[in-house]
């Protein structure tokens, strides 16, 4: 998942980047409103938290900016005044939900993941698919059952897939997705990690839960 | 402009002044004329007299000249009298006594039967008024002579009269002006006292001597005093509620900080602990920030149709309550409309309604409606919220409008969303019930008072 922090106090920034990014995340950041909503127009993220009052380009601008370049992405709102003029205002510029300031990460990260479920089309934390099983609130994956240990990168690859069951996703879209803008990409890893997600997910290979589509990508089936 | 700071009696008087002026000038004028034109009408009648008595005793003498026998006016008679007459022909003229060296010059010759009336001046070089009248005189053989019979009186006495009116007219005027100036002075002192009153009153409550205007303002002044009221008892709720949020926060942080720094002196490192503390010091700004946001008083407030507050409140709510995806209806009555400031109503009604989001299985209904009164000018606000969960049985409710009143109190996991809304109402002296929905659940209604 990659995602976008917008917030201008340097040492919120950067807690809020480290603790996604041992959750998991593709972090992408922007210290001002300018830079956020060029990075929000420009880089495929799955998702925004934004801080509302920031320096140069309000959070509500950027917000509204990128809601008329049709950017559909999920947006979460860190408010330092916990009023609901403010939450309406950010919730109306396009915002999806809001925590109010200061706030504990286990609940800006509880909204981000319960905001990218529903962006995928889930309601409830516990995506299935066929066995297989991925809790997005304790990062568990079960096959039949069973608990599956993953290193990170596989999980995060596995829960791309899940939260977009159904449909067919790409090599590039997953390079994009699973790692960050300055990172070094090789198109090869993605097809390595494929292959070690279907032996730790389907070891005897009578499953498939990963469909390859050629040419086109990868399909993990919705129930 | 730089004259808008003269005093309003000043420009009242100045104004009055000249008005008078121009009106006693106007009046004098037309007095003086009305009085000179009877006074000369009155001379004619006196010239037009003297004639006809002259004609009436006049008759030939023996030199053929047309004398009065015996002269009925003993003006005539008297020299220097002021009353001339004279009577002239071809044949020869004869003179009143008292025209005699008073050089008399009248010289007007009308022909039969006219008469004409000029002025003229004596050797003295005072004025007179002289009638000339042409008569043709029948002789006892039958022949006619035409004569001309004159008249002439002395303008002086009533010049110094006229002159003596005017005198009085002008100082009449001047006493009368003076006279209804000084009055319309004190006539305003009078009706502007209530403003000078409003001045000093103001002072004492700018010095801290009084905390509101009094009462009995005249009509004109009620609605200013009124507002004036209202403001200043909106600042003092406000300030008093400034005063308790600082002095809750203060008291309250006491608690944990005294704690946080009992476990760094003990040397106690344990993490969870310290963090314990600053979550409950950061639970407490919070929660005192919540209580601090909203504005009170509608004095100066325009009123703020409630519709679409309530429309963008559902918008923000359906997003943050997508899991539950709650149905939500809004009813609100044509044209309502509060002074409220937006942000108040928008946390009142915010509260309510996520409170409402929160607590309810499937739906929610918010109904407003104004509140009117034959009392109030400009009417009230009437708001229910109901949901259909569980609702709050008698016994809890007090306690749920009281929740987190007091700041050391513990608020962990504890929504203050209803009682703040209950100081929100307070604060525009409105009221806030907990009752049964017919939907099942809690009612929550709000009521505010209108003006």
């Amino acid at each position: 998942m990659r995602l976008l922090i917008v917030e201008d106090e340097p040492a919120l920034l950067e807690m809020l980047a480290r603790q996604f990014r041992s959750a998991g995340f593709a972090v992408d950041l922007a210290a001002d409103g300018v830079e956020g909503e060029f990075s929000g127009k420009e880089y495929p993220i799955d998702i925004a938290v934004v801080d509302l009052g920031l320096p140069g380009m309000s959070g509500l601008d950027a917000i509204r900016a990128w809601r008329k370049a049709e950017k559909s992405f999920p947006v979460l709102i860190l408010t330092a005044r916990d009023s609901w003029q403010e939450k309406v205002a950010g919730l109306d510029a396009g915002a999806d939900d809001y925590v109010t300031k200061p706030f504990r990460f286990e609940e800006v990260l509880a909204r981000v993941q319960a905001l990218l479920r529903r962006s995928g089309g889930w309601s409830q934390p516990l995506l299935t698919s066929g066995i297989v099983e991925l809790d997005t609130r304790s990062q568990e994956v079960r096959v039949a059952g069973t608990p599956v240990e993953l290193t990170a990168f596989e999980y995060r690859l596995l829960e791309y897939l899940m939260l977009h069951a159904g449909e067919v996703v790409s090599k590039t879209e997953l390079t994009e997705k699973l790692y960050e803008q300055d990172f070094e990409r090789d198109s090869n890893t993605i097809e390595v990690f494929i292959g070690r997600l279907r032996r730790k997910l389907d070891p005897d290979g009578d499953r498939q839960p990963i469909e390859t589509l050629r040419g086109r990508g990868y399909r993990i089936a919705r129930d | 402009m730089a004259r808008s700071t003269q005093s309003l009696q000043v420009r009242l008087l100045v104004t009055l002044a000249l008005l008078l002026l121009a009106a006693a000038g106007v009046a004098a004028w037309a007095l003086d004329s009305m009085y000179r034109d009877l006074g000369l009408r009155a001379r004619q009648d006196v010239l037009e007299a003297q004639v006809i008595a002259l004609i009436a005793s006049a008759d030939i003498d023996a030199e053929g000249r047309l004398v009065p026998e015996n002269l009925a006016e003993p003006r005539l008679a008297a020299s220097g009298s002021g009353l001339y007459a004279e009577i002239v022909s071809s044949r020869g003229s004869w003179r009143s006594p008292s025209a005699l060296g008073s050089g008399l010059n009248l010289a007007a010759t009308p022909a039969t039967g006219e008469r004409r009336f000029e002025y003229a001046r004596l050797a003295d070089s005072s004025r007179v008024l002289g009638l000339s009248l042409g008569i043709r005189w029948v002789l006892e053989d039958g022949s006619s002579r035409d004569f001309i019979i004159r008249a002439a009186e002395s303008l002086e006495p009533w010049y110094e009269e006229v002159a003596r009116v005017r005198a009085w007219l002008l100082s009449g005027s001047i006493v009368l002006g003076v006279l209804l100036l000084a009055g319309l002075a004190v006539a305003m002192r009078v009706a502007l006292k209530p403003l000078h009153q409003l001045e000093t009153e103001i002072a004492d409550i700018e010095a801290g001597h009084r905390e509101l205007l009094g009462s009995g303002w005249p009509r004109e002044l009620a609605g200013v005093t009124g507002n004036l009221n209202a403001l200043l008892a909106g600042d003092r709720k406000r300030l008093e509620r400034y005063r308790t949020t600082l002095g809750n926060l203060a008291h309250s942080l006491k608690t944990p900080l005294a704690a946080l720094r009992g476990l760094i002196e003990s040397g106690h490192t344990d993490r969870e602990s310290n963090l314990r503390q600053l979550d409950r010091m950061q639970e407490i700004v919070q929660h005192q920030l919540k209580r601090a946001v909203f504005g009170g008083t509608g004095a100066t407030m325009t009123d703020l149709p409630v519709q679409e507050p309530l429309e963008q409140l559902r918008g923000a709510l359906a997003k943050v309550y997508n899991d539950k995806s709650p149905r939500m209806a809004i009813a609100v009555a044509q044209d309502t409309a509060y002074p409220v400031d937006i942000g108040d109503f928008l946390e009142l009604a915010g509260n309510l309604m996520d409170n409402a989001c929160k607590y309810c299985r499937s739906e929610i209904a918010v109904r407003a409606m104004p509140w009117t009164s034959a009392d109030w000018r400009r009417p009230g606000l009437l708001m229910d919220v109901e949901d259909d969960g569980r609702g709050i049985p008698p016994s809890e409710r007090s306690r749920v409008l009281e929740r987190g009143a007091r700041a050391d109190e513990s608020v962990a996991g504890q929504g203050i969303g209803m009682s703040v809304a209950r100081e929100i109402a307070a604060a525009y002296s409105g009221t806030l019930e907990i009752g049964e929905s017919r939907l099942g659940g809690a009612r929550v209604s709000v009521r505010l008072p209108g003006r």
